[in-house]
């Protein structure tokens, strides 16, 4: 049936519990099991239809206005769901919003359609001077409205809410009067955004800045959740860099599922930036996560195209 | 100790990473809780180094070649200097190395051998071909389909990712020895023209421009009909030879597939 979805853009399965007896059914927005999209292997993805239910794409990457990339993008769009991530909205950042950013955002929103689109709770720059990092913010009550009312403007823009996606960090200001989850869940709560869970994040900050990791889960509300990152780190023995360029690390895995027994279904991805292996490596990753939520949650069946439910 | 606002602390943590003064380090060490394992001093490196980590690849990145040319001690040179006199103002890294061929021409000790900054713009057109653009080709078959009477009057308009490059020395040749792994001939003057572009293939291609294809050229730049072009080949050969040479050049373009498909052109 690939030639019906030509001109389409492929739609989200559909999952069912097999045992609707089992456990919670996931909720309408569960994407399944996916992975980020690197260039590394759109020939492989396009000539192999591997079997994955989405995949996230780095907007920035196709900022661009045409070539191989993009039209890679396209066809793999054909035949999956995806979303959007992005690294530069700088949505902490006191300089004004980027508008000329946010339009190739929007613009590429439309050529994508994708299920949702992210960015970061940080800034990456001020004063026309870009970092290219996710810098923290002071966790206080001046950032906290300075975020929401910028991630008010942003939805206005786009017209849709947003995922925020929580940081490996490395320092705390001393200007920081809560801790990274009051934060994050108060900037979800009172402007309206999502959640993107990043467990390797997570692990690594709570590693860097000494607080337990499950305090950080139960700090964050379960509806927020729309997404789930995970990825490998480098760890230096007193402190842990989040360099997302190896497998999955086993306490990251322990967290997960320590993050699914809290959140329930969330849309799972591996997330590798650097020292990128085969796919076929990336895909058993995939498996990995999928296995473990089917046995925390009970296990799904995705639903082919137009098949109901009984 | 008093509690900065958002914004000046913001303007801190950028002057820390783009700044290597002890002063503006210890301005920022003053806002950074002391706690846990590891010192402020190590906290804040990480974030120095991923910054000139970034940075260096995205250069490496885009000027591999460059990078065998000079070596690594010349290389990092050359990326501490860029970096400390042009730090990024893009969101994207794409972007971010737009001006190495400038700091390179006007930086010594890169400017007192003028291919170093050569190399770098060839490097940054081969991009600049890569992502440009797509548009619809005009091909063999379209010419064929326009009727022979409307051929004298044909305009041309070149593909997005096309562009003319004129180098003074023996850069691409001494980028395509690199590319090849082959040591490169001395650096030399030797004035030239290259065209280069996104194949049918979309991969970035690009050839040497002989005067009288670079003359052409610039003439369908400048709105020439392809008349125009079979009477200014009249000018170097024979009356017999002017048209079926233009028509030579135009299919060889359209093979190239430089030249796109204009509205007026009948399918
Ligand atoms: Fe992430």
């Amino acid at each position: 049936m690939v030639h019906n979805l030509i001109k389409n853009q492929a739609s989200a399965r559909d999952f069912s519990l097999s045992s609707a007896a089992e456990g919670i059914a996931p909720p309408e927005h569960f994407l399944g099991f996916g992975l980020g999209l690197r260039t590394d292997h759109f020939q492989d993805v396009l000539s192999t239809n591997p079997d994955i239910d989405w995949f996230e794409v780095v907007s920035e990457n196709f900022m661009v206005d045409g070539g191989k990339p993009k039209h890679y993008l396209h066809a793999i769009r054909e035949l999956y769901p995806m979303v959007m991530h992005g690294v530069s909205l700088s949505i902490g950042s006191t300089d004004p919003l980027n508008m000329q950013y946010l339009r190739q955002l929007k613009v590429l929103v439309n050529e994508l359609q994708p299920q949702w689109i992210s960015d970061h709770l940080c800034w990456t720059g001020v004063n026309q001077t870009n970092s290219h990092d996710l810098l923290p913010l002071p966790y206080n009550e001046e950032a906290l409205n300075h975020v929401c009312d910028r991630v008010d403007q942003v939805q206005n823009f786009l017209g849709r809410p947003i995922l925020l996606e929580n940081l490996s960090s490395y320092i705390t200001y001393k200007e920081s009067d809560m801790s990274e989850w009051e934060f994050f869940n108060q900037v979800a709560r009172q402007s309206g955004c999502n959640i993107l869970l990043d467990i390797n994040n997570i692990y690594v900050s709570a590693r860097n800045h000494e607080f337990d990791a499950q305090d950080y889960l139960e700090g964050i509300d379960k509806d927020k959740v729309k997404q789930f990152h995970l990825a490998g780190h480098t760890d230096y023995g007193n402190y842990v860099i989040d360099t997302h360029d190896h497998p999955v690390a086993d306490p990251v895995w322990a967290l997960y599922q320590q993050a699914l027994k809290r959140f329930g279904w969330v849309s799972t991805m591996i997330e590798r930036d650097d020292n990128i292996p085969p796919l076929a490596e990336l895909l058993a990753e995939v498996e990995t996560a999928r296995n473990i939520a089917y046995d925390t949650l009970g296990r799904l069946q995705p639903l082919k195209q137009g098949e109901i439910v009984t | 100790m008093d509690k900065l606002p958002l914004a000046s602390l913001q303007q801190k943590m950028i002057n820390y990473l783009v700044n290597d003064d002890p002063n503006v380090t210890s301005t920022i060490m003053k806002q950074i809780k002391d706690h846990g394992r590891i010192t402020r001093d190590v906290r804040l490196n990480i974030y120095k180094n991923a910054y000139q980590v970034r940075l260096k690849e995205t250069i490496e990145n885009d000027h591999e070649m460059l990078g065998f040319f000079l070596g690594d001690d010349l290389f990092d040179q050359m990326v501490l200097g860029y970096i400390n006199a042009y730090p990024s103002d893009n969101t994207s890294l794409r972007h971010f190395a737009d001006k190495l061929p400038l700091f390179l021409a006007n930086t010594p000790p890169f400017k007192d051998h003028p291919i170093i900054s050569e190399l770098a713009h060839f490097e940054r057109f081969l991009m600049v071909a890569f992502d440009a653009a797509d548009a619809a080709l005009f091909t063999r078959d379209l010419l064929a389909n326009t009727p022979p009477e409307q051929w004298p009057d044909l305009v041309f308009r070149f593909h997005p990712s096309v562009q003319l490059a004129h180098f003074h020395y023996n850069s691409v040749e001494t980028w395509q020895a690199l590319k090849q792994e082959q040591a490169p001939e001395p650096a030399k003057e030797q004035p030239s023209d290259w065209l280069l572009w996104r194949n049918k293939e979309r991969l970035t291609q690009f050839r040497s421009l002989p005067a009288q294809e670079y003359d052409l050229i610039n003439m369908i730049l400048q709105g020439a009909s392809f008349a125009d072009l079979c009477d200014f080949l009249l000018q170097e050969v024979s009356e017999e030879q002017a048209s079926p040479l233009a028509l030579d050049y135009l299919l060889k373009w359209l093979d190239d597939g430089i030249l796109i498909k204009q509205k007026f052109i009948q399918q």
